[in-house]
């Protein structure tokens, strides 16, 4: 009951959306192939799903692999820019200016110097989706207050005890909200990359329709995309409740 | 016996502490009281081992007469705030100190939890933090300070964030626990009517840098002391505050 009452708004604000959508497609006369209409997108949808789960299938196993990747990647180098901050002080600047790298140009290359296999697209979504994590991370440990660092030095911990017992703990809210941001632009990135060139996933799905003029099929893919999107979204919330330190549960026992 | 001899804390080149010297006894309170800003944390942190690196102190410690390289085992210290890390239980909180100096997890939380009756904090043993008073979680947060059975214990005004009736229960309580396990013990506070109340020793700071004010001795037992003679040594407090 809770939950629905949480979704309510947006629902409600979507179904205005596809309404006004739909009335405006059967009031103004827009050809359909300009702009169809949600029960024609949902309608290809449906008449296409045999097509679109095989692409879309590809689509989620590379934004997954190279999310993962991400993760381990970024959680490592997080490691090592906490642990030293010369090295800190010097790549960051650098990473900051590669993620001013447009996602346009650094596709093609991609494909140009890995081929059109696995690897350019999981190499895209690690680009991609490894910065917001690593910044999170970051963040993260630079949050635990003074006097929990001053009470584990007090204690005789050594820097490695500290970072497990105060500062990988404090930072985990921030990590999960760096993943979340990093997830909506994993799928983004695979279907950039898949569009630049690849065999299966729905980049190349869009790109097929676009060139057959079928904005119905765009479209249908473009739900499909956000429909994944969810989908990673929900999977990491789970990891989260599931993983999530007994005083939250507590706190979400007691609500 | 913990003595400290000339110590000097500077931040940058600026002096904040000059010429402090004291000397702790095992089984005494001693309160460290001073204008706000005088270098009465900074004393306290210093002694702990916890200066931060851009704050640089000279100075001789020693305990028994050997010179002591801190953080030190006997030297038990407790921040300003409880401190109670959010994610652990009361129980896990209590423990930390235990676990920091090599005891299993499992066996540090088996030595705390017989301590949690005494320390009122019977049943809140798989409790977080956030689900306690703020009295309860003082109590947690002396509880971890108290186990690690050092000789000394170091105070940063541990009752700052306690209301008015909670503190003056906590002070009667701590004093309590105290004669139940003595230490020595160094507190910071800004409160005079909590040091007379609980000091054996109160150390006064001057505002600026240079040696102790003053070094007030109460010899009277604490449940003898009359609210007569503690208002006249606050009063005595409050003219030597105001000079400096």
């Amino acid at each position: 009951m809770q939950s629905l009452r949480h979704i309510l708004p947006t629902l409600l604000l979507a179904s205005a959306l596809l309404l006004g959508w739909q009335l405006y497609c059967m009031m103004s006369g827009v050809s359909a192939l300009v702009l169809p209409a949600p029960t024609e997108v949902l309608r290809a949808l449906f008449v296409e799903r045999a097509r679109i789960v095989p692409h879309a299938l590809s689509t989620i196993w590379v934004a997954s692999l190279g999310f993962s990747m991400s993760v381990l990647f970024a959680f490592a180098a997080s490691v090592a820019l906490h642990f030293s901050p010369w090295f800190q002080r010097g790549l960051m600047p650098l990473l900051v200016a590669s993620q001013t790298i447009p996602l346009v140009a650094l596709a093609p290359l991609m494909i140009l110097w890995f081929g059109f296999g696995l690897l350019p697209k999981v190499l895209l979504v690690i680009l991609v989706t490894f910065f917001p994590i690593l910044i999170s991370l970051l963040s993260g440990y630079g949050q635990v207050p003074q006097a929990y660092l001053d009470l584990l030095t007090s204690m005789r911990a050594g820097r490695l005890r500290i970072f497990r017992r105060a500062t990988l703990p404090m930072a985990r809210a921030s990590f999960f909200a760096g993943l979340r941001i990093s997830a909506t632009y994993a799928i983004v990135a695979t279907i950039f990359a898949e569009y630049a060139g690849a065999r299966q996933g729905l980049g190349i799905y869009i790109l097929t329709a676009k060139n057959s003029f079928r904005a119905d099929l765009v479209l249908a893919a473009v739900v499909v995309s956000a429909c994944l999107t969810l989908l990673l979204l929900g999977a990491l919330r789970g990891i989260e409740r599931l993983t999530e330190p007994g005083h939250r549960r507590a706190r979400h026992a007691e609500r | 016996m913990l003595n400290v001899e000339g110590l000097t804390i500077r931040v940058g080149a600026r002096a904040i502490v000059t010429d402090f010297s004291c000397t702790l006894e095992q089984g005494r309170i001693t309160c460290l009281i001073g204008p706000s800003g005088c270098g009465k944390t900074s004393v306290l942190k210093w002694l702990a081992g916890i200066l931060p690196p851009a704050i640089t102190a000279d100075g001789a410690i020693t305990l028994d007469g050997q010179p002591i390289v801190r953080p030190h085992p006997d030297l038990a210290y407790q921040p300003q705030s409880d401190a109670l890390f959010p994610w652990l239980s009361i129980a896990g909180n209590a423990a930390l100190g235990l676990e920091m100096a090599g005891r299993s997890r499992k066996a540090a939380r088996a030595e705390v939890v017989a301590h949690f009756g005494a320390f009122g904090l019977a049943g809140c043993e798989d409790l977080y933090p956030e689900q306690i008073s703020g009295g309860m979680r003082q109590r947690a947060a002396f509880l971890r300070t108290i186990v690690q059975d050092s000789r000394f214990v170091l105070l940063d005004e541990p009752f700052s964030a306690l209301d008015a009736v909670t503190r003056l229960r906590m002070q009667d309580w701590l004093c309590a626990r105290l004669e139940a396990s003595p230490r020595g013990v160094l507190m910071v506070t800004h409160d005079l009517h909590e040091a007379t109340q609980m000091a054996d020793r109160i150390l006064v700071m001057s505002a600026g840098p240079g040696p102790l004010v003053a070094d007030i001795p109460i010899l009277t037992p604490r449940e003898s002391r009359t609210e007569a003679a503690l208002a006249e040594t606050r009063t005595l407090l409050k003219s030597l505050l105001l000079e400096t």
